[in-house]
């Protein structure tokens, strides 16, 4: 059985109901075994891929671009911008190294990441911010469309899409969990809809997956309820060992959406216990966000962090990350 | 210090109180929507405050709980508490779970033979369990502060947004306060929290609908707050219409990284504080000098900041405020204890620092 694909939005790209999370992908512990799960994903029909900038501190997109060698055409590319307030100047730049490490000359889709603190719609908006930086992309044509994501509030999505920029796609947040707490679902879904704006669900099972581990969804649901919302085009998931590929695959392929009545059941099992979001973590916490979107916000990093580990080891590695690092406030 | 001197200073203190009750009388309606004139006091002791309504006054400076158990021994919390209390601050403020329970012990052996003219408050940690749980803990709280009676039981850390309605339901945390209210445990009852101004107004509403009246409201309140979701804008105006005193606290923004950065000094980050609708501000000390510096700083405050140089102090922090940086508080889970994150079902504070 095939993966059903999905029109997203006015875009004209049909994607396939499951896409590919970037992150993960830089999470294996060789490139040989990102490889393979890049590989397997696309013959299985797999055909939206996301990634970003900052991941792994880059990393993921070089593995991403290594890996889809030869199988760019069959897919429809994703990767975002960490200017996290500052200029569309340096956004520009980030671009070029995105496409270098992704070996591509284009992207499909190219988004602002991390729309994540209260300020960041205005800062994008700014004069000279990234938001102009998006559309002189377009226009030079080293990206197709546009976005933005952001997994911390949905009142900060809505400013972005109400604010004016015509925005192709926009990514978030879309679980069951979500539907009773500080809700994209209620509050940025219709609002893109109704703009005709393509959405890119991510977090199915709100990031940790504690709804799983503490067994009040399993993660098949989780993944139903996600592709089964009404508009949602990809739902991103992030997958790091073949395993795990291998059982979405079989819940995506011929993909049927869940009933009313189906989605109603999945969603009263976890009503009790999102009143104070504790299956999604990344609304109340930092933890989902990047280094590289704290600094220039001024937040403080945790040491425990993974990023912050491996950006020594990475340095020498990845010349050029840090010249676009900085510790400047927008 | 021997009895009579003890006894002496009470005498002045009721003398005191019973002075602002008659201004309050006078100034009385006017309360809820000005900011509160400052009491005079003689002698080098630092300004006071009306407790509300309640015709009770506090030093507009209050000692922290928390930053008490800090302190780098027991004997500098024990000086830091007398010290306090011959510099006229009476306020002291405390929680059932601070430092695993330190906090109260060295504050209630400091307060041995002066409890009496401390203003002794603590908060109740049920975090979403119900009544029996905080009355255990009242006892537990009463125990350690060697007292058999609280001048104020706030409910602690009103911070996930569930709580209201769980503190609410039947056999909540509420009834308990009102009870222990009733039973002469505790004079005043109120809560706290950091978190958001929508979760403090959500409190506000319920208790209106269930009949119960605050005393008092702990918020956040600093120059960063007036200007980023602004327990300044909308909650101090609702706690003053509900008829409850404001207790302002996070004076430096919680962790001091404003004033590391320069963006503010302790000086006006105090001043600003002190200046607002609040019966006092509290202040997180750990040690004898920051102590001295910030009574130096409240003995020196005669008067509020004027309306103007209030609005100057927003309008240069309102920038560094936009994304909550310097307001951790509000915007991480950084000052969420562990015990409210374990009722919450979240990773405690070593596995989720921020």
């Amino acid at each position: 059985m095939e993966i059903p694909r999905r029109a997203l939005g006015k875009t004209g790209l049909q994607v396939s109901v499951l896409a590919v999370g970037g992150h993960h992908i830089g999470d294996p512990k060789t490139y040989e075994e990102a490889e393979a799960i890049v590989a397997r994903a696309v013959d299985a029909g797999v055909n939206f891929f996301d990634n970003c900038w900052e991941y792994h501190n880059g990393r993921s997109e070089e593995w991403l671009g290594r890996a889809l060698r030869g199988r760019r055409q069959r897919v429809h590319l994703m990767t975002k911008v960490c200017t996290h307030g500052r200029d569309g100047a340096l956004g520009l730049a980030m671009l070029e190294q995105s496409l270098r490490r992704l070996g591509t000359d284009y992207v499909d889709v190219w988004q602002i990441h991390a729309i994540s603190y209260d300020n960041d719609p205005a800062l994008a908006y700014a004069r000279g911010g990234i938001v102009e930086a998006l559309a002189k992309a377009k226009r030079q044509g080293k990206v197709r469309f546009v976005g933005f994501t952001g997994h911390k509030n949905p009142d900060f999505h809505f400013e972005m899409l109400t604010r004016g920029f015509p925005f192709d796609t926009v990514q978030m947040p879309l679980n069951a969990m979500d539907w009773h707490f500080h809700s994209f679902t209620h509050k940025v879904l219709p609002e893109a809809l109704k703009r005709g704006v393509g959405v890119l669900g991510m977090k199915p099972m709100g990031g940790t997956a504690t709804v799983v581990k503490k067994n009040v969804l399993t993660g098949e649901e989780c993944l139903r309820y996600a592709m089964s919302l009404p508009g949602v085009g990809t739902t991103i998931c992030g997958m790091e060992s073949l395993e795990i590929l291998e059982s979405n695959l079989a819940i995506a392929r011929g993909f049927q959406p869940l009933d009313a009545a189906a989605m109603q059941a999945v969603r009263d099992k976890v009503a009790s216990f999102s009143g104070d979001g504790r299956f999604e973590v990344y609304k109340l916490s930092l933890k989902f966000d990047n280094p590289e979107t704290r600094r220039p916000h001024g937040f403080p990093i945790d040491e425990q962090q993974k990023e912050i580990k491996d950006e020594e080891s990475e340095r020498a590695a990845l010349p050029g990350v840090d010249s676009m690092r900085t510790t400047e406030s927008p | 210090m021997s009895k009579d001197e003890e006894g002496s200073t009470r005498r002045e203190f009721l003398q005191q109180a019973a002075a602002i009750g008659a201004s309050i009388a006078v100034g009385g309606a006017a309360l809820a929507e000005e900011r509160v004139a400052l009491i005079d006091s003689r002698g080098g002791r630092i300004a006071r405050k009306p407790f509300g309504a309640t015709g009770q006054t506090l030093s507009i400076l209050g000692l922290g709980g928390y930053s008490l158990g800090q302190a780098p021994s027991y004997e500098e919390a024990e000086r830091i508490v007398h010290e306090a209390l011959d510099a006229g601050l009476d306020f002291f403020d405390n929680a059932w779970e601070y430092n695993a329970h330190r906090s109260e012990e060295w504050m209630g052996r400091a307060l041995a033979g002066r409890r009496g003219r401390a203003f002794l408050m603590t908060k109740v940690c049920t975090h979403g369990r119900g009544k029996d749980v905080a009355m255990q803990q009242l006892d537990e709280s009463l125990r350690r502060l060697k007292t058999d009676h609280l001048d104020l039981w706030q409910i602690h850390e009103v911070v996930y947004w569930n709580d209201p309605e769980l503190i609410f339901r039947p056999g909540g945390a509420i009834e308990a306060i009102v009870e222990a209210k009733r039973q002469g445990k505790t004079r005043f009852i109120g809560f706290t929290g950091h978190k958001h101004p929508k979760i403090h107004l959500r409190m506000l509403e319920l208790a209106e609908q269930h009949g119960v009246r605050f005393d008092s409201v702990q918020l956040p309140l600093n120059a960063f707050d007036a200007t980023f979701r602004s327990f300044e804008q909308e909650v101090l105006p609702a706690v003053g219409r509900h008829g409850a005193a404001a207790l302002g606290m996070k004076s430096l923004g919680g962790g001091g990284e404003a004033i590391q950065q320069g963006a503010i000094t302790v000086d006006e980050a105090l001043r600003y504080a002190m200046s607002l609708p609040v019966a006092t501000t509290v202040s997180g000390i750990d040690s004898l000098a920051v102590l001295r510096q910030n009574l130096a700083i409240a003995r020196a405050f005669k008067r509020a900041m004027s309306s103007s140089e209030m609005q100057a102090l927003r309008q240069r922090c309102a920038g560094d405020a936009a994304d909550g940086h310097l307001e951790l508080y509000k915007t991480t889970m950084r000052y969420d204890a562990e015990v409210g994150r374990s009722e919450h079902g979240l990773p405690s504070p070593k596995e989720l620092p921020l």
